[in-house]
């Protein structure tokens, strides 16, 4: 069986891998902070002391420890991480979300669109690339954790009835007669998509009132925690890819205070995702990905104007994966003594990628439809050390 | 240019219908008398006079949407309907502002100005070039004396602005370069060139290297002195000489692209740039007089296009009198924007908001035409149907008090004026005022919004026709 959706938890601006997946308690305070690691519940493997809700069920996810590629930049970095492709030769790729949401459209038969972003756009380069504006995310925009989550265009405006919207759609309809209907079909069939989601159920989905406060609280109060609660009811309603787009993670200066509050707020919402979707058995459809573009120095830097900083580090660094068909308690790679180095088992981000394509059932080497007349393939091959085909399920 | 003719890059997906009916034409044919445009028939008799010319309210729309980059507002509508004067408008779009403030966005297009990945011109030297790239198409330079003057630029991005050709590029290889010189003069995809000629084009370039001073992002463009061979100049030396035909068919091809969603540069057009001295805007004036332009979009073939994403932002913010908010994902130094300012006038294409997004801002990664999407998706008409600020700010229209005390009537033809730039027809009129006087309570208070409303829906206010 393969995985139905995707949720995609980016931590833009490179969070250190030392705070989060690949702790070294033994390395040199210049390196840790003197800062330690913690049990999870499975033996040996271990998480930094800042993430306790995770390392209670570590055994639902996997660390990757040897992420590795050779892009300083953020975006340069983003966009391989993203397309799985180096810049330049005149095209633009599309992010896997936006890729996702091409290969799914025959199969997922839901309203809303099939990639969502919570809550703002990446922005710093086109998502969709040459597959065109159709595949390109809802970026919800709205706050999940203010009391009414309001995503704009998705709930009607003004405290309209259902009988008052359909009016308005037939006052439309006899004044909309430009033009010849053949001519028209795109802007039609687009036309009652939207209106499919004005009129039926789809707009639920984002109310999280509708959950009990118990469940909000779980995945605590704080933007990423409803964040990741409403990703789950858009896993629920079936839509196949969603980010959620998590900024700060750019820690140059005071990194050791900005971590802390960071992982304090993730560790709590993540555990609490993996937990929610174990319980409601949409954990082996379902894949985690967490993430950013790159890692970070790992011997900080105490001087002033940096204060404690950690800068941006591509060469290796961590990520997680969780659900659908990856199986949890595992670590892949093995770094060296201070995470700078890849000691066993690189992974590129096209391997990385490729994982989550295969696991979905595309084939990461299939073709990818474009409109520039090319044959492309959905991703460059695999590097010699392969796809994580050791933890799948 | 692919065998055909054709600029590798151009999409068909942005233009609907138009091109069969179109190819018979001659496009150049004299444009009908004023006045001839003058009978109208149903059931199009809006859009189409019975001979299938646009009638006077279409076109003076359109002539502003290509020449001005906004519809014109109810006065110059209503003007243009009494004077027809086709050759006075297009006369005094030319020479406006909005007509450089406009076309400056479509080279901007074309020559990648952005200042965040994968161009990396930064925030100040986006300014200096867009504003070059506006004084060619303001002053009307020949493409010709523009190009060299790229071509041979070197000095310092915050200083020299024509240097910036080279840093727009998202690989500053000698290959690189070559690539985009191909694609911006040549319309040529320089993947595709055999491999001879794509040696010879990148010899070019080899000489070409750019360094960082110590201000900070200021970086100089110069020429290895310690390598002999030739230099960018000599490429332009190539392009005004021996391939001067493809050169100014590449140009042709954008701008007959641009006004009337043609696959192929006509011929007569090519000829008109060529004795025009490569100027632009003789070549749109031509085009704009021409009887092809002057054709209705329902059987007379003109092709439909939704309108780009920075025009309809501003159209609905004009209309609305509504300020934007820019965010710029361009740091250090940041750019703020003033609210005001038209979306046709962002510099940077780094420098976006949600509207923008949705709507299919072009990126500027390629340079490609066909960056400019301007599909209709299920996402924007969603936000149309459905946004709550689209919804608060028609009713800064519609709640006016002055303005609700008129006749229903009047309030109907003013809304058709403002959005569509043409009269309510009588059966519109009839049908809108029938229904208004069966409402009750909130529906009726509400009804002069949602003729506005529906209006901002339909396809006659978001696709240009």
């Amino acid at each position: 069986m393969s995985a139905k959706s995707v949720i995609e938890l980016w931590l833009w601006g490179g969070p250190s891998q030392l705070e989060t997946f690949d702790p070294k308690p033994d390395a040199s305070p210049d390196y840790n902070n003197g800062l330690k690691a913690i049990d999870t519940v499975v033996p040996g493997m271990k998480v930094h002391e800042w993430w306790p809700n995770l390392a209670k069920c570590a055994n639902l996810c996997s660390f990757i420890r040897t992420m590795t590629h050779p892009h300083f930049g953020h975006e340069t970095a983003t966009y391989l991480m993203q397309t799985g492709r180096n810049p330049g030769g005149g095209i633009v790729y599309p992010a896997i979300g936006a890729v996702m949401a091409m290969m799914r459209a025959k199969t997922y038969s839901g309203d809303l669109p099939p990639y969502v972003i919570l809550t703002g756009a990446k922005g710093r380069f086109s998502e969709v690339g040459f597959l065109g504006d159709k595949y390109a995310p809802l970026v919800t925009g709205g706050n999940p954790n203010q009391p009414k989550f309001v995503v704009d265009g998705i709930v009607p405006p003004g405290g309209l009835t259902k009988e008052e919207i359909g009016t308005r759609f037939d006052l439309l309809s006899r004044m909309d007669t430009f033009g010849r209907p053949e001519a028209f079909t795109d802007f039609i069939a687009a036309g009652k998509e939207a209106r499919r989601v004005i009129e039926g159920s789809a707009a639920a989905t984002f109310d999280l009132s509708q959950e009990t406060d118990a469940m909000r609280d779980r995945y605590g109060r704080t933007w990423i925690g409803q964040s990741l609660l409403a990703a789950r009811r858009l896993v629920e309603y079936g839509v196949p890819y969603i980010t959620v787009n998590m900024s700060g993670w750019d820690s140059h200066k005071r990194h050791f205070e900005t971590m802390k509050q960071r992982t304090a707020d993730t560790d709590k919402a993540v555990a609490a995702l993996l937990s929610d979707l174990h319980e409601r058995k949409l954990l082996d459809s379902t894949i985690l990905w967490v993430s950013g573009e790159f890692g970070r120095t790992t011997k900080f830097d105490r001087n002033p104007p940096w204060n404690g900083g950690r800068n941006h580090y591509p060469r290796c660094f961590s990520a997680l994966v969780a659900g659908g068909g990856f199986r949890g308690g595992c670590v892949v790679g093995e770094s060296d003594d201070t995470a700078s180095k890849v000691g066993k088992r690189p992974v590129t981000p096209v391997d990385f990628l490729g994982s989550i394509y295969e696991l979905c059932g595309i084939d990461p080497d299939g073709q990818m439809p474009n409109n520039a007349g090319k044959k492309l393939t959905v991703l460059p091959p695999a590097s010699t050390e392969g796809r994580l085909r050791e933890i799948y399920a | 240019m692919t065998k055909s003719g054709t600029n590798y890059d151009v999409s068909r997906r942005a233009f609907i219908g138009g091109t069969a009916a179109f190819a018979g034409l001659p496009l150049l044919g004299a444009a009908p008398q004023n006045g001839e445009a003058g009978t109208t028939c149903p059931p199009n008799a809006a859009w189409e006079t019975v001979f299938g010319d646009a009638t006077p309210a279409v076109l003076v729309r359109r002539l502003y949407l290509d020449l001005a980059g906004r519809i014109p507002t109810v006065e110059e509508a209503k003007a243009f309907v009494r004077s027809r004067n086709r050759k006075g408008l297009v006369d005094k779009l030319l020479a406006s502002d909005s007509f450089a403030d406009y076309w400056s966005m479509r080279f901007c297009d074309i020559l990648r100005v952005k200042s965040e990945f994968p161009i990396n011109l930064w925030p100040n030297a986006v300014y200096v070039y867009h504003r070059r790239i506006r004084e060619f198409v303001k002053k009307d330079e020949p493409w010709t004396a523009f190009t060299r003057a790229l071509l041979s630029a070197t000095g310092s991005d915050f200083r020299d602005a024509e240097a910036n050709f080279f840093r727009a590029s998202a690989l500053r290889t000698p290959e690189g370069l070559a690539e985009a010189a191909t694609a911006t003069f040549l319309g040529e995809n320089y993947a595709d060139l055999p491999e001879k000629t794509r040696a010879e084009y990148a010899k070019y370039f080899r000489r070409v290297r750019i360094k960082n001073t110590r201000e900070w992002k200021e970086e100089i463009v110069y020429l290895d002195p310690s390598q002999d061979g030739p230099t960018p100049a000599a490429f332009a030396d190539y392009l005004l000489g021996p391939a001067r035909d493809k050169f100014a068919r590449a140009f042709v091809q954008r701008v007959d692209w641009w006004m009337l969603g043609l696959e192929k540069p006509d011929p007569a057009h090519v000829a008109i740039f060529r004795k025009n001295g490569f100027r632009l805007k003789p070549l749109v004036r031509a085009i704009a007089m021409s009887r092809a332009y002057g054709r209705g979009s329902i059987t007379g073939g003109f092709p439909c296009r939704r309108l780009d994403a920075e025009v309809l932002d501003d159209m609905i913010c004009d209309l609305t009198n509504t300020k934007r908010d820019y965010q710029s994902i361009a740091p250090e130094p940041f750019t703020f924007l003033p609210k005001d300012r038209r979306s046709i006038l962002i510099e940077d294409g780094s420098i976006s908001n949600a509207f923008l997004l949705l709507f299919g801002r072009p990126a500027r990664d390629t340079g490609l035409l066909s960056e400019r999407h301007n599909e209709i998706t299920a996402k924007q008409r969603l936000y149309l149907f459905n946004s709550g600020k689209l919804f608060r700010i028609l009713g800064r229209i519609t709640d006016d008090k002055a303005f609700r005390s008129r006749p229903m009537r009047a309030i109907v033809q003013d809304l058709y004026w403002r959005f569509l730039s043409r009269p309510a027809l009588p059966a519109e009129v009839d049908m809108l005022v029938a229904h208004h006087s069966g409402l009750k309570g909130g529906a009726r208070w509400r009804f002069p919004r949602d003729v506005a409303w529906s209006l901002m829906n339909t396809r006659e206010f978001l696709y240009q026709h």
